[in-house]
């Protein structure tokens, strides 16, 4: 069973594979009828296929391939002209092909899908164009089984050459016959194989040789004149000649059939690596930030050098490391585009229109995970722009344009983006038309209308509910396709631009990010927290003065150059509570996202870092506005803002005055000696005692920690004010210095004064103390004065209340 | 000879078997800690691992009982705080804090307990069901283990784990 299910599995892997190339082959195949080389690929997947599931026992499937290999053995015959009622059966076979195998990938069997009425289809078309000649009848007889079509093949196409009489012939000695020439084949094959190999060639491997043979059972009449000539079965040369006389695709052709070296290799191992490389790429971020810290502690030792080095070797070999992984996921666009040139032949013909299709850069490559996003959204697109775009042929004509419309399909790379690009010909986007749909459909307000710009005009088409076409056909007007575009490529953190002439056409780019596990992020700061914004969505960031920032329709904006942006704080959006908002400036982040804008304001930007998504676990998943974590250098944890969440939200939040929490924050009035709040930071318990006797006197709060992360935890946990730190330098965990730096980092601490307290005297040791934030330097011992009147001093201390 | 060491053997080893079945049968292994006044505990297999405090990252638009996400070595974890989430204070982390991560199937959490007890082994008739005013569905209360000096609340891992807001 085990190896029935591989089996399986393999078959259809191979079978999917093939029906990638032959749409794309079809339709080339109906403007270049004559192309032999086409013909037999085509022919070879029908074949592969019938074989295999006759193999596999899926009657169905074999049923149905067996005629489109009738039909297309004659085309192959010249007996049948492919025109186009022609290829709309074969193609609608084709699809059926595809039906079946999804059924068989997904239930194991290969009912529930009615051939019948197509294979009959088939058969009128197979047998209404072409009178079936002997030869062809005879194939259709010898068929059922492939090995023994094979095996009968070779005889007919061998009494068709003036070979030894078979008919005569005793059973062995048929058998013998069949040997030697089996032989001799192989032997050829080697042989040129090895030519090939030695001229540096791939070789791609033939898996069905026999097949060859097809065509030496066709009349002499048919195209293949050279096998006639030929009296030893040469299935290779038979494969090359015919590519001689298709001239000018034929060497096109051969390049792309030149199977490249791979092996398959399960997504899930390539997902595991990725997040080991993950997880690298943290380790490294923290190498980076302990080697910055070194660097200042230990400055000028020879060390540090050596140090250096290997920070940065590892750093290199990492990023790199990332890349080439990165590609093992890449997947050319190519497979996503394969599928256009047999949508727009269907589509034309369905709306009566002559559309041609022009791709360029399909061997751009983008992550297997995009690649399998992108390809809904370009279905849209592309539909809409052969439905709404290019004009009737009456009406292109008329206007002096070519009656075939043209749509251009490209990708491209742009620094870590790749761009697609979707441009047509067409009537192109009318912004005042657009705007009077919308009014009319109640997708926005006459207000917003009016104050509309063309860019913003054109972003209308994604709005859900919206649809310029008249009328509803089968290939859109429903108002979903392009609402689908822009949740998709949202989905990617992509962005959207289009732009249109009237008259002219319409060019719309989706810009989107390479890949999606391991982002460039921006850092920003609001009070006490840090968020990470993906750099894909930010198109750039300003800093403004407070007074720039004007409120409309109680909302504030700003005027960037000439656009007016809408601003959002995200303190209001993630309730970050606003202590203190004193800064003359704010930083604003423009962010973009599909077609809109939006400014985020922030209280400081940190800078550029490469982060690693990971999700918040099931627990908190789908959280508004936080796309997930992240680890940082330092180990903690960063949330990952969400920007199209983020957008939303920014609608609901109205505009508050910047400077609204300075009165509250202010410092409360201090009415008895108890009000007064000191924290004592020291690992001694015996000097934590003496300071504590030092300032009991004076009636005041006094809180102790034994080291710098109790202090920084009970500082965090804001259940207390504090008026003024006694700080030891010398302490496990965390250091008096450390300490000093970390309390500063916090706007609200900014002010609070810091008292060393230490038995480090020197010079250079003061002087890390005011440069890490210390107002006062106490050096032990002292005289419990001493310490009680710098204390009274710095909490500003009111003496009556002793 | 060596056919009666065998069966003595092999007899000696399903008893041994049996002895191990018949314990893992009527006893559950709990771990106890203390929340508010109370004494609570959970199945010591759905514990992962149990941590000092460390620092975490606040997550917007969540309730307050949930503190945020911490990084257990290079997981993202959320926290939850249990003093919150059963009504109580919050207090200041001390000392005996502890935050226990547990885990239940695919879903982990880190829960903010005030401290430890003690693992204890529990026999399956020494457990009574929950009060009957609770909602069978709506509690969070697995049973009640009867110890000679006390009662432990046990509780049940999945609904501390299943997201309620």
């Amino acid at each position: 069973m085990d190896e029935f299910q591989e089996i399986l599995q393999d078959f259809l892997i191979e079978s999917f594979e093939l029906l990638e190339q032959l749409d794309q082959d079809l339709v080339e195949l109906e403007t270049n009828p004559q192309d032999l080389e086409l013909l037999n690929r085509i022919f070879r997947v029908a074949h592969t296929v019938k074989g295999a599931s006759s193999f596999l026992n899926f009657d169905v499937l074999t049923h149905l391939t067996h005629h489109m290999e009738d039909i297309l053995n004659k085309a192959r015959h010249g007996d049948l002209v492919l025109t186009p009622d022609v290829m709309d059966v074969v193609l609608e076979s084709i699809d059926l092909m595809k039906e079946l195998l999804n059924t068989i990938r997904d239930t194991g069997v290969d009912a529930g899908v009615d051939v019948s009425a197509c294979v009959m289809k088939l058969d009128a078309k197979s047998n209404g164009t072409a009178m079936p000649t002997d030869v062809s009848m005879n194939e259709v007889e010898v068929e059922p089984e492939m090995v023994e079509e094979d095996e009968e093949e070779e005889e007919i196409a061998a009494s068709s050459s003036d070979e030894p009489n078979y008919e005569s012939m005793s059973d062995a000695e048929v058998e013998a016959e069949i040997e030697r020439l089996l032989a001799q084949r192989q032997e050829e094959d080697q042989r040129k194989r090895k030519a090939k190999q030695a001229a540096g060639e791939v070789v791609p491997h033939i898996p069905d040789v026999q097949e060859e043979e097809v065509p030496k059972a066709a009349p002499v009449s048919s195209a293949n004149v050279v096998v006639a000539k030929q009296p030893q079965p040469m299935p290779k040369k038979s494969f090359d000649e015919p590519s001689e006389d298709a001239k000018a695709a034929a060497p096109a052709k051969a390049n792309a059939t030149a199977v490249e070296q791979t092996i398959r290799v399960d997504v899930k191992r390539l997902d595991h690596l990725m997040n080991l490389i993950g997880e690298l790429v943290l380790a490294k971020n923290r190498l980076i930030k302990i080697n910055v810290d070194v660097e200042e502690r230990y400055e000028g030792e020879e060390f540090l050098e050596e140090l250096n080095q290997v920070v940065s070797i590892v750093s290199l070999v990492t990023t790199d490391l990332q890349i080439a992984v990165m590609k093992t996921r890449m997947l050319p666009i190519g497979k996503v585009f394969n599928k256009f040139p047999r949508m727009i032949r269907d589509l034309s013909r369905e709306l009566n229109k002559k559309i041609d299709l022009e791709i360029y850069g399909e061997e751009t490559e983008l992550d297997k995970s995009i690649v399998e996003e992108i390809g809904d959204p370009l279905v849209h697109i592309i539909r809409n722009s052969c439905d709404h775009g290019i004009e009737a042929i009456a009406d292109r004509i008329a206007q002096g344009k070519s009656e075939t419309g043209r749509i251009v399909l490209k990708a491209y790379n742009e620094g870590n983006h790749i761009v697609v690009q979707i441009d047509d010909d067409g009537k192109g986007l009318d912004p005042v038309m657009l705007k009077n749909k919308s009014l009319e459909k109640g997708v926005i307000t006459e207000k917003e209308a009016d104050s509309m710009t063309d860019k913003e005009a054109y972003a209308l088409i994604f709005r859900p509910g919206f649809s310029t076409a008249a009328q509803v056909t089968s290939v859109s007007g429903r108002g979903v396709g392009m609402d689908v575009v822009k949740t998709n490529i949202e989905k990617l953190n992509g962005i959207i631009d289009i732009d249109s002439e009237v008259g002219r056409g319409t060019s719309i780019k989706l810009k989107i990010p390479l890949t999606l596990a391991i982002i460039q992020a921006l850092l920003v700061g609001v009070q006490e927290e840090y968020y990470a914004i993906p750099l894909a969505s930010v198109l750039e960031t300003v800093r403004i003065s407070k007074d720039e920032i004007y409120t409309v329709d109680n909302r504030s904006v700003m005027r960037l150059r000439n656009d007016v942006l809408s601003l959002v704080h995200i303190g209001d959006i993630f309730e970050v509570e606003r202590i203190i908002d004193a800064a003359e400036h704010a930083y604003v982040v423009v962010l973009g996202l599909a077609e809109s804008k939006l400014g985020l304001i922030v209280d400081s930007l940190v800078g550029q870092e490469e982060i690693v998504i990971k999700s918040l676990g099931e627990y908190l998943k789908g959280m508004e506005g936080i796309a997930g974590a992240t680890i940082r250098g330092d180990g903690g944890v960063t949330l990952i803002v969400d920007v199209a969440a983020l957008m939303q939200m920014a609608k609901g939040v109205k505009a508050k005055p910047m400077i609204e929490s300075k009165a509250t924050s202010g410092v409360k009035e201090k009415n008895k000696a108890s009000d007064y709040h000191v924290m004592i930071v020291d690992d001694s318990k015996t000097d934590r005692i003496i300071m504590r006797k030092s300032l009991e006197g004076l009636g005041i709060t006094l809180t102790e920690a034994a080291d710098g992360q109790e202090a920084l935890n009970i500082l965090k946990q804001g259940d207390a004010t504090f008026d003024a730190m006694l700080i030891d330098i010398e302490m496990p965990r965390m250091d008096g210095y450390t300490l000093a730096n970390e309390i500063k980092k916090y706007n609200k601490y900014k002010n609070l004064p810091l008292i060393a307290v230490t038995s480090r005297s020197s010079k250079s040791d003061r002087m890390r103390g005011v440069e890490s934030g210390m107002v006062e330097y106490i050096t032990k011992p002292y005289s419990s004065d001493y310490l009680a009147s710098v204390v009274q001093r710095n909490i500003k201390f009111k003496a009556e209340l002793a | 000879m060596s056919d009666k060491l065998k069966s003595i053997i092999s007899k000696q080893n399903e008893q041994q078997n049996r002895g191990v079945v018949s314990q893992l049968e009527d006893a559950v292994q709990l771990v106890g800690f203390i929340i508010g006044d109370e004494e609570y505990s959970v199945p010591i297999l759905n514990i992962q691992e149990i941590i000092k405090p460390i620092s975490w990252t606040r997550v917007p638009q969540t309730p307050p009982y949930v503190l945020g996400v911490f990084n257990l070595r290079g997981s993202v974890i959320p926290l939850i705080d249990l003093r919150l989430k059963f009504g109580l204070q919050s207090k200041k982390h001390t000392d005996e804090t502890r935050f226990i991560v547990m885990k239940d199937g695919n879903e982990v959490a880190g829960f903010v307990i005030d401290r430890l007890t003690e693992a204890l082994r529990i026999r399956k008739s020494d457990i009574g069901p929950a009060p009957d005013t609770m909602q069978e569905d709506e509690s969070m209360i697995d049973g009640v283990g009867k110890q000679s000096d006390r009662i432990i609340t046990i509780l049940k891992v999945n609904k501390l784990l299943e997201r309620d807001f």
